[in-house]
């Protein structure tokens, strides 16, 4: 038996190629762009076209195209005004007075108003719709509208952190008569902001398409149309920019970044921004001594860290704040020192017969290199005689445990604000009351609580840098690095770096 | 006429046999999920919520009730059309899974296609060659293949095709400037219903690597089930009988052999195409592909428990769906089963 082709095996044969060929002889386009659009590799899509409805901190980027806020921040995270022109929160931090602008217009031409404002903060959340922003605005009571252009926001405790929020996550003015003629459904399909760009196209979980606002109250942007590409996984963002199928992407490994900042036509950044990786502690089991936690903080080699797992760009932490953000301790520094730990473990009574012994909770793959760190952790608290065990958590399980009392001594962590501001650092991280961190002590508890109603903002941050510098050295809280932001580029796209990773087709431009 | 009355009370078998099976699944489904040391109560909530708050929210949603009252009310709910509401993306779980559904399945029918036609001609290879030295180099070959799971060969064709050639794209459906269709959600289907060629030809393209990738994982167990089969048929008397009569090779191959030899081969091929249906989770997440199986993966990531409730009964009912077409097949393939 013999295997031939025939006349007609090799015609049928052709046939096929020559429809395969025609199929991928279209490939071409695929690639094409002009300086008037660009395409954006981004990891993560909206949860929802309703910006009130979820926090998520990577999909702000997206909103903040969209929608926006009644406050904006700089770059170097300052809050400017935006749709508010002025605000002040009274020293009681009761109230807060603002004014709006008077020509901002929602996409379908609608113009922004003070209901609009009363409509998005107040009436909205008390409807009884399941929104986020209700939780960040539990205490705000009501809106009252005083002129077209001005109104006051009350509340019931004071509330020194509102102009904060007011630039925070969800909080996106919303259009009251669009969203009570159409319902809230379908606003989300077709969602009307009065953002520097228009949704024109949306798939969820694969591309949304942008095209300008030609109306934009503010700067207008220099790009006609974003598309951004939802790419979840690393690899394939990375083969995206390098293929040129997309112009940027970001939180690609940073082995990669590193590639590919050295690839002809790209250049690739590692940005620190406002987000801490940190180990969460409890104040009982095998960490009810303040020795042993203060013997695992000085064991940590951070920079040893940084350099193995983010090249050296994630800046070492000795408080739980970011550089530049209004909590941040400069000058000071908490040591690495192992033979400081052998000492504090020595003199507790701690030999290597009876070592102390805890157990590291982390997570994989919730944030870059986070199981690495997590075993790097263990390698370097057994070089001292701690005896660790490590343990896998989901992400989704952190809040569960940490409900329920079920964390274990430490917990590797990542934590993101935006704002920079401290009460939203230190504050969340140690108020007792909330489900953020495992501390439950009193000492430290009290006075985070105490700040959360502290109206005056210098009193607030100087209470904030004490607390943090206290946690620190009562091994309550142990901050370990600087999160960073890998982003490679095309080198001819341009766009404004923000120090809490904020990426905005609307700052970006072709040179 | 016959067959028709055979296939017709198979069916009525089938689906009769499909309820308590869907029943079975979904209450196991609903208790494993429940068991999961999840609270659905506080992802429904920002982090930021109080522990009152999410008290409130969970006798809300009824999680302070006895497990068997949960479930009853959910059946009930389900009986009405309503899977649930998504605890992530706040939107109803069946306009969720109906918005992503057709993209999955696009996905797999094309992969399914591609799965088949490298099986079959890969098995008539390996069958030719028996005996030679090309067969063990066949062997290895399909060994190979086997062993390679799908998200590897996604990677290695994006590289090959998306990044090192630059011919094909590789993420979701359409490239950017494309008119989306909406008519069936089927884009390709979509696309020839409203006449537009350079849609679908778009759509295509981006449909090869993906498809290709879960294809060519699946193709070399096809390949060696029917190069078994056939050598099993290639034992039996008519084929000897049909020599005898003159007939070439080929023609044997084609209307004895292969008509035989296809039964054990197309079982496997719905067993596979169950797995595939369930299987692409990865292949969605690498190719941006916007399926039901990236909505999995975002609901298991935020214990999206209606979502993953949902999602689980939808593949049960896919795989029941495609295991009553595969015996339909069957008997419409071997006479033989419609006497029994």
């Amino acid at each position: 038996m013999t295997f031939e082709i025939d006349r007609r095996n090799l015609l049928q044969m052709l046939g096929l190629a020559a429809v395969s060929g025609s199929v991928l002889s279209q490939a071409s386009f695929a690639f094409a762009q002009g300086t008037d659009s660009v395409t954006i590799g981004w990891p993560s899509d909206v949860p929802s076209w309703d910006p009130n409805l979820r926090f998520v901190p990577d999909a702000q980027p997206l909103f903040k195209m969209v929608f926006d806020q009644p406050l904006d921040q700089s770059p170097d995270l300052k809050l400017i005004g935006n749709l508010i022109t002025k605000w002040e929160l009274k020293p009681d931090g009761l109230s807060m007075p603002f004014e709006i602008r008077s020509d901002v217009k929602f996409h379908n031409g609608d113009p922004m108003t003070m209901e609009d404002f009363k409509y998005t903060f107040v009436d909205r959340i008390k409807s009884g719709l399941k929104l986020d922003i209700a939780n960040s605005w539990r205490t705000l009571t009501d809106i009252e509208i005083l002129s077209p252009t001005s109104g006051v926001m009350k509340f019931s405790a004071p509330t020194p952190t509102a102009p904060q929020w007011l630039a925070f996550l969800g909080s996106y003015l919303v259009p009251k008569k669009y969203i009570e003629s159409v319902g809230p459904e379908e606003f989300a399909k077709k969602p009307v902001g009065t953002g520097p760009y228009k949704l024109v196209d949306y798939q969820m979980n694969s591309r949304i398409v942008l095209e300008r606002n030609d109306a934009y109250f503010g700067t207008k942007p220099k790009i006609k149309r974003v598309t951004i590409d939802i790419i979840k996984d690393p690899s394939a963002r990375t083969a995206a920019i390098q293929s040129g199928q997309v112009d940027l992407t970001v939180n690609i490994p940073v082995r990669e970044a590193e590639r590919l900042g050295k690839t002809e036509g790209l250049t690739a950044e590692i940005n620190p921004f406002t987000r801490l990786i940190l180990l969460q502690m409890r104040n009982d089991k095998g960490f009810t001594d303040m020795a042993v936690r203060l013997a695992a903080h000085h064991a940590i080699d951070k920079a040893a860290l940084s350099k193995a797992f983010y090249g050296g760009a994630a800046v070492p932490l000795s408080v739980p704040a970011t550089p530049g953000t209004p909590g941040y301790l400069p000058d000071y520094k908490f040591a690495y020192d192992p033979e400081l730990s052998k000492k504090l473990l020595a003199d507790a009574g701690y030999t290597a017969d009876k070592p102390a012994t805890f157990t590291l909770a982390a997570t994989n793959g919730q944030f870059p290199s986070d199981f690495d760190i997590a075993r790097a952790l263990v390698q370097m608290w057994q070089k001292v005689g701690l005896k660790v065990e490590l343990q896998q958590i989901e992400y989704s399980k952190y809040f569960e445990l940490n409900r329920g009392g079920q964390l274990p001594e430490a917990t590797l962590y990542s934590f993101d604000n935006a704002t920079g501001d401290p009460e939203i650092f230190s504050g969340y991280l140690m108020n007792p009351k909330m489900p953020f961190g495992a501390w439950k002590g009193p000492e430290i508890g009290d006075k985070i609580l105490k700040l959360f109603v502290e109206p005056v903002y210098e009193k607030r941050i100087a209470g904030y840098k004490a607390v943090a510098q206290e946690a620190v050295e009562t091994g309550a809280n142990i901050p370990i690095l600087q999160s960073v932001q890998t982003l490679v580029r095309k080198k001819s796209l341009n766009y404004v770096k923000y120090g809490n990773a904020w990426v905005l087709g609307s700052t970006m431009s072709w040179s | 006429m016959r067959m028709f009355a055979t296939i017709a009370k198979l069916l009525v078998k089938r689906v009769l046999t499909a309820i308590p099976i869907l029943l079975l699944v979904s209450a196991l489904l609903f208790c494993i999920l429940r068991i999961l040391p999840v609270d659905p109560a506080a992802m429904s909530l920002p982090p930021n919520a109080t522990v009152q708050e999410i008290e409130a929210m969970r006798t809300e949603m009824g999680l302070n009730l006895p497990l068997y009252q949960q479930y009853g009310i959910w059946l009930n709910k389900l009986f009405h059309g309503d899977i649930g509401r998504s605890i992530h993306f706040r939107q109803n779980v069946t306009s969720l899974i109906g918005s992503t559904l057709p993209a999955t399945i696009e996905l797999a029918v094309i992969a399914m296609m591609v799965a088949t036609v490298f099986g079959l001609a890969g098995g008539l290879f390996l069958f030719y060659v028996r005996g030679t030295r090309a067969e063990a180099v066949m062997d290895f070959v399909s060994i190979l293949l086997l062993s390679l799971p799908e998200f590897l060969w996604s990677l290695f064709l994006l590289l090959i095709f998306g990044v090192f050639f630059e011919v094909l794209p590789f993420t979701g459906r359409l490239s950017p400037g494309f008119e989306r269709p909406l008519v069936t959600g089927f884009l390709l289907l979509d696309s020839l219903i409203t006449g537009n060629i350079p849609t679908f030809l778009n759509a295509l393209q981006h449909m090869i690597l993906p498809c290709l990738a879960l294809g060519i994982a699946l193709s070399p167990s096809l390949m060696r089930v029917l190069r078994s089969s056939l050598l099993d048929a290639y034992q039996d008397d008519y084929i000897q009988q049909a020599r005898l009569r003159g007939l070439s090779e080929k023609r044997i191959l084609i209307r004895h052999g292969l008509k035989n030899a296809i039964l054990p081969t197309l079982s496997l091929m719905g067993v596979q195409f169950g797995f595939l249906f369930g299987g692409t989770l990865l292949v969605e997440i690498i190719y941006s592909y916007p399926g039901m199986g990236n909505l999995m993966v975002d609901a298991i990531r935020n214990a999206d428990l209606p979502i993953i409730q949902g999602a689980g009964l939808t593949y049960c009912v896919a795989v029941l769906v495609i295991s009553i077409v595969v015996d339909s097949l069957y008997l419409i393939l071997n006479p033989k089963l419609r006497v029994r």
